[in-house]
């Protein structure tokens, strides 16, 4: 992974200031721009952990079919039509007649110009698992779904469940009706004074079965031996549709069948993995060959809101197929886009790429950049710090590094971590708006340029990834890209990863300090400009240090 | 905490009828039976978006089950640490530094924003708006742990209400009861706690860490000193499998792996024969004078699939890693190497002596896993898959380390059972071993059901020979198991109960010894232990009864500054030096329930709990104030 620039979200935090960038818990609060959103109204950058989101739409990732939400709860989540997962490798299964009369092979991928034999089955095209192995198979090739509810329906636990709320359900009705029945009474003389003490002396006049029981009990019932078989809760005993003595005799409870299957286990793939198994509460089978074809689980569309405003950030187009947003107020839109780059980093990629291939083999592709296009203690690197203005106004940056404290902590590693020296252009510099092509001469006199800054974009220009003449500055101004340059100086000392944490300040015109609803994004240019600052935090992440003794243990091999 | 909310049934007239059940019990089916069919039942109370029903989520350390409550089964079942499964969410360790706390407080609260955002967003797909919410709690779940997840249903997805709902009293409501033992086995620990009329008997809580983790741990170390690896072949040289056959490296052991193993390959294994656990007792010469013909598979060996990976191959495979040895970390106590015995510590030897024992006791096949070689060991020369060879006796007897108890805060399963018991009123005693309840995802090792059944009452066995309840605690310690034991019989005041132990959702009970027995064991519908907590939740929803409802305003009036006044001080100064250490995160606040909050009562402890409660464990607080 190359060095990037993640972007600052302050939900996670009271305070607007990042945390610094070596713990390992800040790397949660800072988000690739692609990823967030901005609220006009707040002003402000919203992420996905902090956007409250609502389903505006549920479809079927495999037929794209839209779901009501009113069936969404009653077909589970699932699709309901013909979608099916393969248990074994997830993949779509597709209904295939079971018996075809031509010589071909008959397995066709559309199931609704099938015209085949009468007992349809599902068939995995990857891995060659169908599900009349075990024993589904379906009369009509459509509605398959509809036809196997009915076997979901009755499913064991559903029925037990059923059970065991008509079970309780008359107790509770009773416990609740003697408990309000006695305690009404009292609570009634103190009109309703206080609900708390009318709940504490319901707790207390409500009978405590056993113990209410206890002296008779002891003296009578355990010498005669009557309690032999009744608990002394006083509830009546629940018998269980099919207990799991039952229903390990068919050897799916855990039972001795069981333990002697997997004492005789030839291989591991006749088990069904865990996550094939874990969502069924009731006791399955074990093996692999008893798994069930898995309905496809919808998917929804997601509109999402700004936590503190509630207005709408983006909000989906309602079609399945649509890949399109009625409203899309996200970051990019607002903020410039930044990207980082290592100059000899680049230029060793090159060599290093091209090695990798004949190599062939990752790991050790990725200790050689990290000797040779790496970063290695004691020495000074430039980098280059591209801005993309997305707004159609010209706008104002100043960057600025956040102080790194070097955090006491005994964490040993982190402890000595040693401050490395990071240097960027810290005067204003102008970043041009982002325009249609005829537009882009406006605002040519907005560049200003000193002098140095000039010679540093032309250098930067003529001889791009080596700008050794000057590293720090302004390097390069082209449409609405403007790129900067920095550098940072590793300690001898240095280890661990180079990552501090950049504020980003930018001004623009806007004529509407508070900008209307909606996602025209450009703030009109009229005639009275007036400027508006924004800020926001990012997290430079230029890559990991290679330490100094691996460098001069290296030098030393090389001598 | 469902002393509020759920009543109690009405003791009076059904008192008499309890007594003989059956008749009662089967007339009420049939009527429901011939009333409708069970599914109308659920989905006629359901309004179109079914918007009263609620989430049920039971979030372990390691594995979140969420899902409607009303429906008998979870929606989605996860590991909530995707990156890296079988790291908890949460540890029974906290680390000590303030500012390492805060850290490890902000991780989790930032893993525990993202499962639920998931839960809500991409398993369930609903508004958490809409849904009130119940969390299946485990009595020993850390408060701050409790806080964390409440501040995110309530401040991130506003959820209108939580309840919390013990994670043992729901699963007794899964198998139709309100009063049992109930033993739930999860990854950090197992505990032990009895529940009397839906009243779950806090004080008589019993923990011990052997569970899911120690499992792994022990069947890490294990496949580490036996297992073998076979590398993957190369493509020029065509080396016999036996010369690529190796000591399993601890890079291919991933989580991942053993997860896989425990859960596709491992299964518990009938006790070993006290009788011969004695006789052949982990000593080291014995051990070692036997070692030839160990070697060899015992002839009743039935396993057929020992003849794959011929025992010539394993030979070698143990002479060409013995080349190999000076570069491995441990000296290898695999069996063969006759020329290295000598050289193996005391450790090794006890090790080895346990392999031996185990190996006799057990007639698995061994099994075969291919795995992924580790990126380490990859050379552009080997192509495909390796593969471990699990020796079946690790298949079936990793599992001992659950049963054998260590120190006195290591009790064995059966240990914490009867300790648990032993702390219960004395007229409860026999209730409530009659039914016991194990749940929990560990127990989902086949075999372990009726195993700790067999432990249960072997602990309890009269003139137990020291040895003989924990036949390898030799490992750890062998002089002071023997001395511990025989002084003070520590659960004779239970030994009559042994007719009455019965396990509610035994598969396979022993046969019964008494009516008791006989009517309990067994009897519990068969729905799988690991989501027995769950359905439970799910049942408890649907009855409208998950426990004490937090709301939101409740939630947000409570004032964070305010000191809980019940809190002893040691607890509120840990609680507040852990809400402190959050950071920018508010202080805890005391609108959650949680037994611990609840002023102990003032009467003296019951007699029971005086005599046995000696060697105290506090696992409660320990767990609580996480040190």
């Amino acid at each position: 992974m190359g060095p990037n620039v993640l972007y600052h979200c302050p939900c996670l935090s009271t305070s607007s200031v990042p945390p610094p960038p070596h713990q390992i818990s800040s790397s949660y609060s800072f988000h690739p721009l692609h990823e967030l959103f901005f609220c006009e109204e707040c002003d402000a950058v919203r992420c996905n952990r902090c956007v409250s989101v609502e389903v505006s739409g549920y479809y079927c990732p495999n037929c794209l079919f839209e779901v009501p939400s009113a069936s969404v709860r009653a077909e589970k989540n699932r699709c309901a039509r013909n979608c099916f997962m393969c248990p074994n490798c997830r993949n779509t299964l597709s209904v295939v007649p079971s018996d075809p009369p031509d010589a071909g092979d008959g397995r066709l991928l559309a199931p609704i110009s099938t015209v085949g034999e009468p007992p349809f089955f599902l068939y995995c095209n990857h891995c060659r698992w169908d599900s009349s192995e075990v024993g589904i198979t379906f009369e009509k090739p459509t509605g398959l779904a509809a036809q196997l509810q009915k076997l979901e329906d009755s499913a064991p636990d559903s029925l037990e469940f059923d059970r065991l709320k008509e079970h309780f359900e008359p107790i509770i009705r009773a416990s609740s009706l003697s408990s309000s029945s006695t305690v009404p009474s009292t609570s009634h003389s103190r009109h309703h004074s206080n609900p708390i003490t009318a709940a504490a002396s319901a707790a207390l006049a409500r009978d405590i079965p056993g113990v209410g029981k206890y002296t008779p009990l002891t003296r009578s019932g355990r010498s005669s031996g009557k309690d032999r078989s009744a608990n002394k809760d006083e509830m009546p005993e629940y018998k269980s549709r099919l207990d799991i003595t039952k229903a390990s005799a068919y050897g799916s409870g855990g039972g001795d069948v069981d333990v002697d299957f997997m004492r005789r286990l030839e291989t591991v793939s006749e088990v069904a993995s865990l996550d094939q198994r874990w969502t069924y509460s009731w006791s399955t089978s074990l093996e692999t060959r008893d798994l069930k074809p898995l309905r496809i689980p919808l998917h929804s569309k997601h509109s999402k809101r700004c936590p503190a405003c509630a207005h709408i950030l983006i909000k989906p187009e309602q079609k399945a197929q649509s890949v399109r947003y009625k409203i899309k107020l996200v970051a990019a839109n607002y903020l410039p886009a930044i990207t980082v780059a290592l100059p000899h980093q680049i230029e060793m990629l090159g060599h290093i790429s091209a090695e990798a291939t004949k190599r062939g083999t990752k790991s050790t592709a990725e200790d050689d950049r990290d000797t040779r296009g790496g970063l290695q203690a004691g020495k000074t690197y430039p980098f280059h710090m591209a801005l993309t203005n997305p707004l159609y106004d010209p706008i104002q940056v100043r960057l600025s590094v956040q102080r790194m404290h070097v955090a006491p902590s005994g964490e040993g590693e982190k402890a000595r971590r040693p401050p490395f020296a990071i240097s960027i252009p810290t005067t204003p510099f102008s970043v041009a708006p982002f325009a249609e092509a005829w537009e882009y001469e406006d605002d040519e006199d907005m560049f200003a340029l000193d002098d140095d800054e000039l010679e540093a974009r032309l250098s930067g220009r003529e001889k791009e990834p080596k700008a050794k003449s000057k590293t720090v500055g302004v390097l390069e101004k082209r449409a609405n890209v403007t790129v900067v340059g920095g550098e940072v100086a590793l300690g001898k000392e240095a280890r661990g990863e180079i990552k501090f944490n950049m504020l980003v300040a930018y001004t623009y015109r806007s004529d509407d300090p508070t900008p209307s609803e909606g996602h025209d994004i450009s703030p009109s240019k009229k005639a009275v400009p007036e400027t508006k600052t924004f800020a926001f935090y990012t997290v430079v992440d230029l890559g990991a240090i290679i330490p100094k003794d691996e460098d001069s243990r290296l030098e030393a091999y090389n001598v | 905490m469902f002393k509020g909310r759920f009543s109690v049934p009405p003791e009076t007239p059904r008192s008499k009828t309890s007594f003989n059940p059956s008749t009662p019990v089967t007339s009420r089916i049939t009527n429901s039976q011939a009333q409708s069919s069970p599914h109308y039942t659920t989905t006629r109370r359901h309004s179109l978006y079914g918007v009263e029903d609620r989430i049920v989520i039971d979030p372990g350390s390691l594995v979140w089950k969420v899902g409607f409550s009303g429906e008998g089964r979870p929606r989605e079942v996860f590991y909530p640490n995707a990156k890296s499964i079988l790291k908890g969410l949460w540890d029974l360790n906290r680390a000590s530094d303030a500012t390492q706390r805060a850290e490890e407080g902000r991780i989790l609260d930032i893993k525990l924003e993202q499962s639920l955002r998931s839960v809500f967003h991409d398993s369930l797909l609903t508004d958490p708006k809409a849904r009130k919410v119940i969390i299946i709690e485990n009595p020993l779940l850390p408060l701050h742990i409790k806080e964390a997840l409440a501040r995110t249903l309530f401040e991130n997805l506003q959820v209108p209400s939580v309840s919390f709902a013990s994670s043992h009293l729901l699963s007794l409501l899964a198998v139709g009861r309100i009063t049992g033992l109930v033993l739930d086995c999860g990854y950090l620990e197992s505990v032990a706690l009895p529940i009397f009329a839906a009243r779950p008997l806090f004080s008589q809580l019993r923990s011990t860490p052997l569970a899911g983790q120690r499992f792994l741990s022990h069947l890490r170390s294990l496949l580490l000193l036996f297992g073998t690896y076979v590398a993957p072949t190369s493509p020029g040289a065509n080396l016999p499998q036996a010369s690529r056959s190796m000591r399993v490296p601890p890079e291919v052991l991933t989580n991942e792996v053993l997860e896989q193993i425990k859960t596709r390959c491992c299964f518990v294994g009938e006790s070993l024969a006290p009788v011969e656990a004695v006789d052949h007792g982990p000593t080291p010469d014995d051990s070692v004078a036997t070692s030839s013909d160990i070697d060899m598979p015992p002839s009743s060996d039935p396993a057929p699939s020992e003849s794959e990976f011929s025992f010539a191959g394993r030979e070698s495979g143990v002479s060409s890693q013995q080349d190999s040895s000076e570069f491995s970390v441990v000296s290898t106590p695999r069996m063969g190497g006759s020329g290295r015995t000598e050289e193996r510590s005391g450790n090794e030897n006890q090790a080895q002596a346990l392999a031996e024992m185990y190996m006799r006791h057990s007639t698995a096949t061994d099994l075969s896993l291919r795995v992924e070689p580790p990126a380490s060991m990859a050379n552009s020369s080997s192509l495909g898959y390796g593969t471990i060879i699990i020796p079946g006796w690790i298949r079936e007897r990793t599992a001992e380390v659950l049963f054998v108890g260590g120190d006195v805060d290591e009790g064995s399963l059966a240990e914490v059972i009867l300790d648990a018991l032993l702390k219960v009123p004395v007229d409860l005693r026999k209730t409530l071993a009659s039914s016991i309840l194990i749940v929990g995802g560990t127990s989902m090792l086949l075999g372990f059901i009726p195993r700790l059944h067999v432990e249960l009452l072997r602990a309890l066995a009269p003139q137990t020979p020291p040895s003989s309840v924990s036949p390898n605690t030799s490992t750890t310690e062998p002089d002071k198991s023997s001395q511990t034991r025989p002084r003070y019989d520590h659960y004779a005041s239970l030994r009559p109960l042994i007719p009455y132990i019965s396990v509610v959702n035994n598969p396979s009970p022993p046969p019964p010894l008494s009516d008791r027995a006989k009517n309990n064991a067994g009897k519990a519908p068969a729905f799988s232990p690991a989501t027995m907590a769950w359905v439970g939740g799910s049942l408890a929803g649907a009855l409208k009864i998950g426990g004490t409802e937090v709301s939101r305003e409740k939630w947000d009036e409570a004032d964070p500054e305010r000191e809980d006044p019940d809190a002893s001080v040691a607890e509120s100064t840990v609680r507040r030096a852990v809400a402190g250490s959050h950071g920018q995160s508010p202080p805890s606040r005391n609108v959650l329930p949680d037994w611990t909050r609840i002023p102990l009562a003032s009467g003296a402890p019951p007699a029971a709990s005086i005599a046995t409660s000696s060697p105290m464990r506090t696992s409660g607080a320990r767990a609580r104030v996480g040190a």
